[in-house]
């Protein structure tokens, strides 16, 4: 994060906190789109998806004055971000009252491996496998291996060393790899 | 198969996993800033029933401070004193708070409330702050009640609109700043509240979709009933009970 990011993340903080609703609609521009997909990916459902990110930022405009400038407003506005969609997921899944795991997606049944190497079976089954991740394992996925983050931004969003973050990802890899392989040891030659 | 082509198909599987799709940005600011704008006021009430009910609600507030406010009052004038406030508003311990004995405090029902509860240690800088917090929360949650009632009466008759969904989604909102607020501290607020987010996302979703599905319908009752979602919210707003017009 440069110097001038940080100033302007700052100057736009000081705006907001004065109460400009311009600047807070500022603040929610530069940063909804990234939220919001970080939230479908980790919800997968649109509504949820919303309301996380509209939890989010309702929290943040509220604790606004709680900003420092220690880290960037985008690691700021994730570290909410990911806490409100892990709690939420949490609420939801009680409320759905089934949990998964990887080892009952290994009893799903297969389809035949097509001639790219996967099928529309195996995608679900990694999917479903992406879900079972732990709630340590499957943000630095998520984040990582599919939204394109940084291990210092993961890192800097879930306040853990840059090394843990590396090695989440390489256990939630693993899993993932050995979910699949049960599956295409069987299928694919 | 190699763990090379095993990572080639994991990330390419992978890039579709909860793909997300437009952003629905004005819709989420609209939210956004109607949420802040309710924690700022309350709302007004939207229609005659809801009028009924919130003039109901209001009421029985009125009482509640009106009794907490003297009580607190009658509290600052006695020294080294733990005391609480009775919910039973048909008791005449009014002028005469009883002290709470430890054993007391432990057998309180989980649905014991803001004013049932035993003093905090007192912030003397802020004790004005504290009440104004309470009546914050006191309010929320009998507007939540309003509302959950509302929902049922009108969901019954096929009659529940996009208008009692906007106030649960509005409630939604406000329930989840409670749930990150001080008032979570009190891990029986917590759970109240944690049980009120359930319930109203569920309300939420089922107005959203606007199918009137009844056994959507009949999965919110069950919810309401096994959470105890009513009688912990009577039990939590003090008086009201005993007021005409606020039962559901």
């Amino acid at each position: 994060m440069t110097e001038s990011s940080r100033q302007n993340d700052r100057q736009l903080v000081s705006r907001c906190l004065g109460g400009d609703s311009a600047a807070e609609r500022l603040l929610y521009d530069a940063h909804v789109e990234r939220i919001y997909r970080l939230m479908h990916r980790m919800a997968g459902d649109p509504d949820l998806a919303a309301d996380f990110t509209q939890d989010t930022f309702i929290r943040a405009f509220d604790r606004l004055e709680q900003y420092r400038g220690e880290s960037s407003l985008a690691t700021w506005l994730h570290t909410i971000a990911v806490s409100v969609a892990l709690n939420g997921m949490r609420k939801v899944k009680r409320l759905r009252g089934r949990t998964e795991s990887v080892d009952g997606v290994e009893g799903s049944p297969h389809l035949v491996v097509g001639p790219t190497g996967f099928t529309g079976d195996l995608k679900a089954r990694l999917h479903t496998a992406i879900d079972a991740l732990s709630e340590k394992l499957r943000p630095v996925f998520v984040m990582h291996d599919i939204e394109g983050y940084t291990h210092e931004e993961i890192a800097g969003t879930l306040s853990i060393p840059v090394g843990t973050s590396k090695a989440r990802l390489f256990d939630a890899r693993a899993r993932l790899r050995l979910a699949l392989a049960a599956f295409a040891g069987d299928h694919i030659a | 198969m190699n763990d090379d082509q095993l990572d080639e198909i994991l990330t390419e599987a992978a890039r579709d996993y909860n793909a997300p799709g437009d952003v629905p940005r004005d819709a989420m600011w609209a939210r956004i800033a109607a949420a802040r704008r309710q924690a700022r006021v309350a709302p007004p009430p939207r229609n005659r029933v809801w009028l009924w009910a919130s003039a109901g609600m209001a009421a029985a507030l009125l009482i509640a401070t009106g009794i907490s406010i003297g009580r607190r009052m009658e509290r600052s004038s006695t020294t080294g004193v733990s005391t609480v406030a009775s919910r039973d508003t048909t008791s005449r311990r009014d002028s005469a708070p009883a002290a709470v004995r430890p054993s007391e405090v432990s057998a309180a029902s989980p649905s014991a409330s803001l004013a049932t509860r035993p003093e905090p240690a007192r912030d003397t800088t802020g004790p004005d702050k504290t009440l104004a917090y309470q009546l914050v929360v006191l309010q929320h949650l009998a507007g939540t009640e309003a509302m959950i009632t509302t929902f049922r009466a009108s969901a019954r008759n096929g009659e529940a609109d996009a208008q009692v969904g906007k106030w649960a989604r509005d409630l939604l909102g406000t329930t989840r700043l409670l749930e990150a607020s001080q008032a979570a501290q009190d891990p029986v607020m917590k759970r109240l509240l944690e049980d009120l987010e359930l319930v109203i996302v569920q309300i939420v979703q089922y107005t959203n979709r606007g199918t009137n599905d009844p056994e959507e319908l009949d999965l919110i009752e069950q919810s309401i009933k096994k959470r105890g979602v009513i009688t912990k919210l009577r039990g939590t707003l003090p008086g009201q009970a005993n007021l005409p017009g606020t039962r559901g």
